[in-house]
């Protein structure tokens, strides 16, 4: 009877969390980083959209080596001219996702040498979905710095990607909005140039002005705020460009299509609920549904941070009710607390920190089940 | 009236979290947090402690130790007591642990037995004793102090027993030899804080 092949592996595991049908780690980070691309493209183009479009209404171009570079190459602020918003994007979103990319490479690189274990080679997905989430007129050494803290405190000193119990990208984004928060709270400019000549430019992201009693929500708006042309962090603008993403990660299997349902059922539920409240004088609580879903990081969150794997809870159940807990607690966030514009990602952070919570609720219930059932 | 307990209620389990916000009675939070069941254990037993003594050290500052407090005798208008304070909030705290150690351990000696000498030591748990001084000092009225002392035992409770589903699950990872047991517990109630962080404000 040997002549049935032994199916388990003859070779010895070193590194990494292992997938089933040799889907491994490294695809699926591929697949993960292939669903960027629509973002990381609308980011180059819109951050040099915005820009254009501030300097056309009167602010000055931020002085700094890339201005001098683009008047050398002649390209004119012009919002337009797509080229020219593209070039003036790309070097500010090249160089933040190069630092970012750096930075986890570094910190990964000194850390599975010095622990004699095989990298992950996921660094460079770990940059672009951490730069994706900044804001364009975030310093390089803050991006750095939040990527270093991000992978080494929330993936590397766990063991490495799969190993943690919160989302590193969202540390590392956590990190700078606490540590800075001058440049991180959306009410400032997120758009790269300088307003220091301007009184009357409002450049404040959607959801810090409806907060701010601002209210700016025509019909047009809201299309642009569709397709992603609004100030923003450089990667969350676009709805449609994380719709495309969630179709190639829903589809591949990579995220959950569980927590997504969760998060636009919570968030659905929170909103109608705060609509029917209603509050005099505070906008955002009349914000409908389908501005919820449009503005700030709604929908990038929703599909590239919440679906983490290994943040996330393990069973269909429990990720239903990790969705809902994010999508409720991300409106609430928004709508009730004053302090934060966005809640998204805190909301994220907030349901890692029970996921392994969740995780031992729905064992604990599965063996009670299974115990009943035996006994009858 | 009852939306404002309401708001107390939730401030003092999320975003006051007595473990979480001011880092108190980290001795046990780190200590009993191995195990989901021994942390819930602990974390009933705080909440139970907390919801009677802040009540409790409430009346006895307000009607004993305050100034004034005693002008029902003659002569005694001016007596300020409230340098006993301290005595007197850890004296009801010990009577009220003394009495939840008796009955643990007459309802569940597994329990008595997997709490330890972090039992009778919540006597001496900075968490109780900030719970009291915090209905002291903010000027809780004595229902406002209920639901306070009731609020932050809950919090407690909440931020334990999920620091001990978070390390229960951390022995699938691969955390350096150097840090293993005390030492990563430490990083991971400082990612816990971040996630809390979400609420502060509110």
């Amino acid at each position: 009877m040997r002549n049935v092949p032994d199916p388990s592996p003859t070779t010895a595991v070193s590194s990494g969390p292992f997938v089933r049908d040799g889907f491994a780690l490294r695809h699926v980070k591929a697949i993960f980083g292939l669903s960027l691309l629509p973002c990381l493209a609308m980011a180059v183009f819109n951050t040099g959209l915005q820009a254009n479009r501030a300097i056309a209404a009167g602010a000055t171009p931020l002085s700094d080596g890339r201005s001098v570079l683009l008047n050398a190459l002649g390209v004119s602020p012009d919002p337009a001219s797509t080229l020219n918003c593209v070039l003036f994007g790309m070097l500010y979103v090249g160089p933040l996702v190069f630092v970012c990319a750096a930075g986890a490479g570094v910190v990964e690189t000194i850390n599975s040498r010095l622990r004699q274990r095989r990298p992950s080679a996921t660094w460079p997905i770990f940059g672009l979905l951490l730069a994706l989430t900044l804001p364009p007129t975030t310093p390089l050494w803050q991006a750095f710095l939040a990527t270093c803290f991000g992978i080494l405190f929330g993936q590397e000193i766990f063991g490495g990607p799969g190993m943690s119990f919160l989302n590193p990208v969202l540390l590392g984004r956590a990190f700078l909005f606490f540590a800075y928060p001058a440049g991180m709270s959306g009410d400032a400019p997120w758009i790269a140039a300088s307003f220091e000549k301007v009184d009357a430019f409002s450049g404040a992201t959607p959801l810090a002005s409806v907060m701010l009693g601002q209210e700016s929500l025509s019909h047009t708006a809201w299309w642009s705020a569709l397709i992603g042309t609004i100030p923003g962090s450089i990667g969350e603008t676009s709805f449609v460009a994380c719709v495309i993403g969630a179709i190639v990660l829903l589809g591949s299997g990579v995220a959950s299509w569980r927590i997504v349902a969760g998060v636009v059922l919570g968030t659905f539920a929170a909103v109608a609920f705060f609509n029917q409240v209603g509050v005099d004088g505070n906008a955002m609580y009349a914000l409908p549904f389908h501005w919820h879903i449009v503005t700030g990081s709604w929908a990038f969150a929703t599909v590239f941070l919440a679906t983490d794997a290994s943040s996330a809870p393990f069973s269909d159940g429990g990720r239903w009710v990790y969705g809902v807990g994010i999508g409720l607690l991300a409106i609430v966030i928004r709508v009730a607390n004053p302090v934060y514009a966005e809640g998204m990602m805190l909301a994220i952070l907030f349901m890692n920190v029970f996921a392994p919570l969740i995780n031992f609720v729905t064992v604990e219930l599965h063996l009670r089940y299974r115990r009943g059932y035996r006994a009858v | 009236m009852f939306g404002e307990y309401a708001g107390l209620l939730t401030e003092a389990i999320f975003t006051q979290n007595l473990a979480l916000s001011y880092y108190l009675g980290m001795c046990s939070f780190l200590a009993i947090s191995r195990r989901v069941e021994t942390a819930l254990g602990m974390g009933l037993a705080v909440t139970f402690v907390l919801t009677v003594t802040c009540p409790l050290n409430h009346l006895l500052y307000h009607n004993l130790l305050a100034k004034g407090a005693l002008a029902w005798i003659p002569g005694a208008a001016e007596v300020d007591l409230s340098f006993l304070m301290l005595l007197f909030l850890i004296g009801t705290i010990a009577a009220t642990v003394q009495i939840v150690e008796l009955t643990i351990e007459k309802v569940s000696p597994k329990l008595y037995a997997a709490l330890g000498i972090f039992l009778p030591l919540i006597a001496v748990n900075c968490a109780i004793l900030g719970g009291s001084l915090f209905t002291i000092e903010r000027d809780y009225t004595l229902a406002e102090s209920t639901v306070f002392g009731f609020g932050s035992g809950v919090g407690f409770a909440v931020a334990i027993v999920a620091l001990a589903a978070i390390r229960e699950q951390l022995r699938y990872s691969d955390v350096p030899a150097a840090l293993r047991g005390l030492g990563i517990s430490f990083i991971v109630v400082g990612l816990m804080s971040f996630g809390f962080l979400a609420l502060s404000g509110m």
